[in-house]
């Protein structure tokens, strides 16, 4: 069973259809990368993935369980976390209390008023483990919103992570990196990956990322999948090319 | 540690404040205290989770006519009818929280405001119990139970409203330092993360606004046995709007500035409205030229001053001087 | 009173008053369609416009006033907003909104200093100052006057909107400001101008509105939340949606007022309420 099943999901706004009967298996422990040219539907199926629209057809199984239309906040408690294209953080709090944040939601249930000590603690060490491993703790304690690009995506990533998902979709992880700052993303994101033996959703527009951290490659085009595989065969898929793979 | 030690010089000053102050002042201080009270608690709502609300003059008034009225026609004792009457304050403000946060941003505010002008309406034409535009008078202040006359004398009051204060205070820091409260102010600094993390913020909202508008009626109940009476000028949108200029004057998501903020608007409105009668003006004045120049208030200003930034103030000073 | 003659006055009279909230309405909508706030001083300025109509009328009659009062509460307006507007255009709304509040706050003081705390009274222009028949029943001249001349603006308004150049602006600049910048138009003053004009307009009606109603400090809070209802049902930003929110809620006000008064402000609480929740961006609107 896939950990992540999509069928025949659609999203239409009025004339415009952004997701085309979408299907896709996502085994777990894959790295499945979403390719596509602009305008695809590669966002409008996150969004859909993780509740934040509601499709006009089709449905979401995630672990088994159809998770169609819940609220964003509900499917996210059920161990799916994700990054946005458009970096989303807390800029007002340090990074640390950025990611204390995303890992106190693992126990989200609770209101917390007393006992919060031992929740913070916890948190806290989740916290800086994950801005350890992902070699953030030098600035762990500036305001999220005066670090760099760069250390942003990377620290979102980071909330991502303290969640402990399940599933992991990344928005366009190294959108506005550096090549430097891309290749050391890449360098932590694939070592991170293989260990934790993660199931990602890996939007990418960079195709050497894909290379690198991907098993298996989806490619959408004006919101339909047009080929899906392994990458090799991605690579040698003459629709795909024909797409747009040739402006990699 | 620095910062209980500070609480402590304060608390300690303001403890021995009967020894020092005239009548006069003791009044003022004690309504300052009051109106701190009652500031501290929108902090809660403007500073940590930036629900903007315009109608906080709601929960004062209701605070102070519902304690008014139980200490009028019940025999209750007024240690009694103030808790009583704030409890169900906080209560009402659930249902009154889920209705407003229903909309964001400004509809939310003019929700609020518009829950405050209906108190407003309902006060003023509600006469028999309510008293209509002339309101309650001659709040007694009960003592008990048990012949307990302590807080019923001058003095006495403004130990209790003290303590009350120093208690709400301490519950409102715990709170705010709690993981609730982290999530209050993850929902201020970008509520759509907070959701996409997994939190249902609409349940935090309605929460905070329970505890704020809870607090603020407590400070109500204080002041109608204080003045002895309770009127419609309590629920008018002036009182709303002293209020928010006292918490951004004296500094938001601070807690103790908005208190500051409190005594400040008090003592300068005293003594203005000894020269002139535009001090109103004055202070909307000052809220404006604060909240366009000085946004982290008075506090703000001082923390930055004498003590490490907090990681949010570096952040707002950062933004505010790279603009 | 026969029910139809009933009906009648009634209409008109809730068109008259329809007119007045029109003029409330529209103003903060255009403002909110090009600049992306609310104007919480808007109601401050349809009470200012009341008061200066009020001073204006003594020196030189009703139509004076009529001329003179929005002008100068548009103008008051532009300075508000060059002022102290244009420093908030990089923070967040909650800027915005607070500055507003303080306006309100700053303008309802000068107001009672400048003209005392007591309501004051304005006599409406002597050709209109009569009765007419409608229906067999005597109904104010002025009530009609309002009821038409607030159909005339609309009429007006539309056609600027439409027609002139400026009105193009206007709405380009709702649309797209960053587009009508590249294109060289200096969106700023486009701003400063729609301000302006949207406070003359409220102004318009405060003028208009103070033979009626006794102009008093009080209204201010009333107003901004009658403006605001007007907004949202019609949808913020929304021309059309002003005048149908001005009619709607003028409507609710006038039958509601004579079926069950006193519970006016509750339902309009209510109305708001709805709306917001059903549909947050107004019936016409497009924004939320």
């Amino acid at each position: 069973m896939a950990l992540l099943e999509l069928d025949e999901l659609t999203c239409r706004f009025g004339g415009l259809v952004a997701v085309d009967r979408v299907s896709m298996r996502v085994e777990a422990g894959e790295v499945r990368a979403v390719i596509g040219p602009n305008g695809a539907g590669k966002s409008t199926l996150f969004n859909l993935i993780t509740g934040v629209r509601r499709p006009s057809r089709g449905r979401v199984r995630f672990a088994g369980q159809d998770v169609t239309g819940l609220p964003p906040a509900r499917i996210c408690q059920r161990g799916v976390a994700r990054t946005f294209q458009l970096t989303a953080l807390f800029p007002g709090m340090s990074a640390r209390e950025n990611v204390r944040l995303a890992a106190q939601a693992r126990e989200a249930r609770r209101w917390q008023f007393y006992g919060g000590a031992a929740v913070f603690a916890r948190a806290e060490e989740r916290a800086d483990a994950v801005l350890e491993r992902l070699g953030l703790t030098a600035i762990a304690n500036r305001p999220a919103g005066t670090l760099s690009h760069g250390d942003q995506r990377l620290l979102e990533v980071a909330m991502a992570l303290a969640q402990e998902p399940r599933l992991l979709l990344l928005d366009e992880p190294t959108q506005g990196l550096s090549v430097e700052e891309t290749a050391q993303a890449v360098a932590m994101l694939s070592g991170l990956l293989a260990e934790e033996s993660m199931t990602v959703l890996l939007v990418e527009h960079d195709m050497e990322v894909v290379f690198r951290l991907a098993h298996r490659i989806t490619v959408m085009h004006r919101g339909a999948v047009i080929a899906d595989g392994t990458v090799e065969a991605v690579r040698q898929d003459e629709a795909v090319q024909q797409a747009y793979l040739g402006a990699a | 540690m620095r910062n209980l030690y500070a609480l402590a010089v304060a608390g300690i000053l303001l403890a021995l404040a009967p020894l020092a102050l005239p009548t006069y002042g003791m009044t003022l201080l004690t309504e300052a205290l009051i109106l701190g009270l009652l500031a501290m608690s929108l902090d809660l709502m403007v500073g940590y989770t930036r629900l903007i609300s315009f109608g906080h003059a709601a929960a004062y008034g209701f605070g102070a006519y519902a304690c008014g009225w139980l200490l009028l026609h019940t025999s209750l004792p007024m240690l009694a009818a103030i808790p009583i009457a704030a409890a169900m304050a906080g209560l009402i403000a659930i249902g009154v929280g889920w209705v407003c946060t229903q909309a964001s941003g400004v509809s939310f505010s003019m929700l609020t405001l518009a829950f405050a002008q209906l108190l407003y309406a309902v006060a003023y034409k509600w006469t028999s119990v309510t008293g209509g535009s002339d309101g309650l008078a001659g709040i007694p202040r009960r003592p008990g139970p048990f012949g307990l006359h302590l807080f019923a004398t001058r003095d006495g009051f403004y130990y209790l409203v003290l303590a009350v204060l120093l208690a709400a205070f301490l519950f409102c820091r715990a709170l705010v330092s709690s993981p609730f409260g982290a999530v209050l102010r993850g929902v201020r600094e970008n509520e759509a993360k907070t959701r996409a993390l997994g939190y249902n913020t609409r349940l935090y909202k309605i929460a905070v606004v329970a505890v704020s508008y809870g607090f603020g009626a407590l400070a109500g109940a204080l002041y109608a046995p204080f003045a002895g009476f309770a009127n419609t000028e309590l629920l008018f949108w002036l009182l709303s709007g002293q209020v928010l200029i006292m918490v951004i004057v004296g500094g938001t998501g601070t807690l103790v500035g908005p208190i500051l903020g409190a005594g400040f608007f008090l003592v300068v409105q005293h003594q203005l409205s000894n020269y002139t009668e535009a001090w109103a003006l004055f202070f909307g004045l000052i809220f404006i030229a604060f909240v366009i120049l000085a946004p982290e208030g008075i506090w703000g200003f001082i923390r930055t001053r004498f003590r490490r930034a907090a990681p949010e103030t570096e952040y707002r000073r950062g933004v505010a001087g790279a603009r | 009173m026969s029910i139809p003659a009933f009906l009648v006055t009634e209409s008109v009279n809730a068109l008259s008053q329809a007119a007045l909230l029109f003029f409330l309405g529209v103003g903060l909508t255009l403002i909110f369609g090009i600049m992306r706030i609310v104007n919480f001083a808007h109601g401050t300025f349809y009470m200012l416009g009341a008061f200066i109509g009020y001073s204006a009328a003594r020196l030189g009659g009703f139509w004076f006033a009529l001329a003179v009062a929005p002008i100068a509460v548009g103008i008051a307006g532009m300075l508000f907003e060059l002022g102290l507007l244009r420093r908030l255009y990089r923070r967040d709304e909650s800027a915005f909104l607070m500055v507003t509040f303080g306006m309100a706050l700053v303008l309802t003081d000068l107001i009672r200093l400048g003209w005392g705390p007591e309501a004051l009274q304005v006599e409406p222009p002597g050709a209109f100052s009569g009765v007419v028949m409608l229906m067999g029943e005597p109904f104010p001249t002025y009530r009609l006057f309002l009821a038409v001349s607030g159909g005339v603006v609309a009429l007006v308004i539309w056609q600027f909107l439409e027609r002139t150049r400026f009105g193009l602006l206007i709405r380009a600049t709702s649309q797209n400001a960053e587009m009508v910048h590249a294109l060289g138009v200096d969106v700023n003053l486009v701003r400063s101008a729609v301000f302006g004009i949207g406070c003359g307009l409220a102004g318009v009606g405060g003028v208009l509105a103070a033979p009626l109603v006794t102009a008093s400090i009080g209204m201010a809070a009333t107003m901004i939340i009658d403006a605001f209802v007007i907004v949202i049902i019609g949808g913020m930003g929304s021309f059309p949606g002003s005048l149908l929110g001005a009619v709607l809620v003028a409507f609710v006000q006038v039958f509601g007022e004579y079926y069950l008064p006193d519970l006016a402000l509750a339902f309009m609480y209510l109305v708001m309420l709805l709306v917001l929740v059903v549909r947050p961006g107004g019936l016409l609107g497009r924004e939320a």
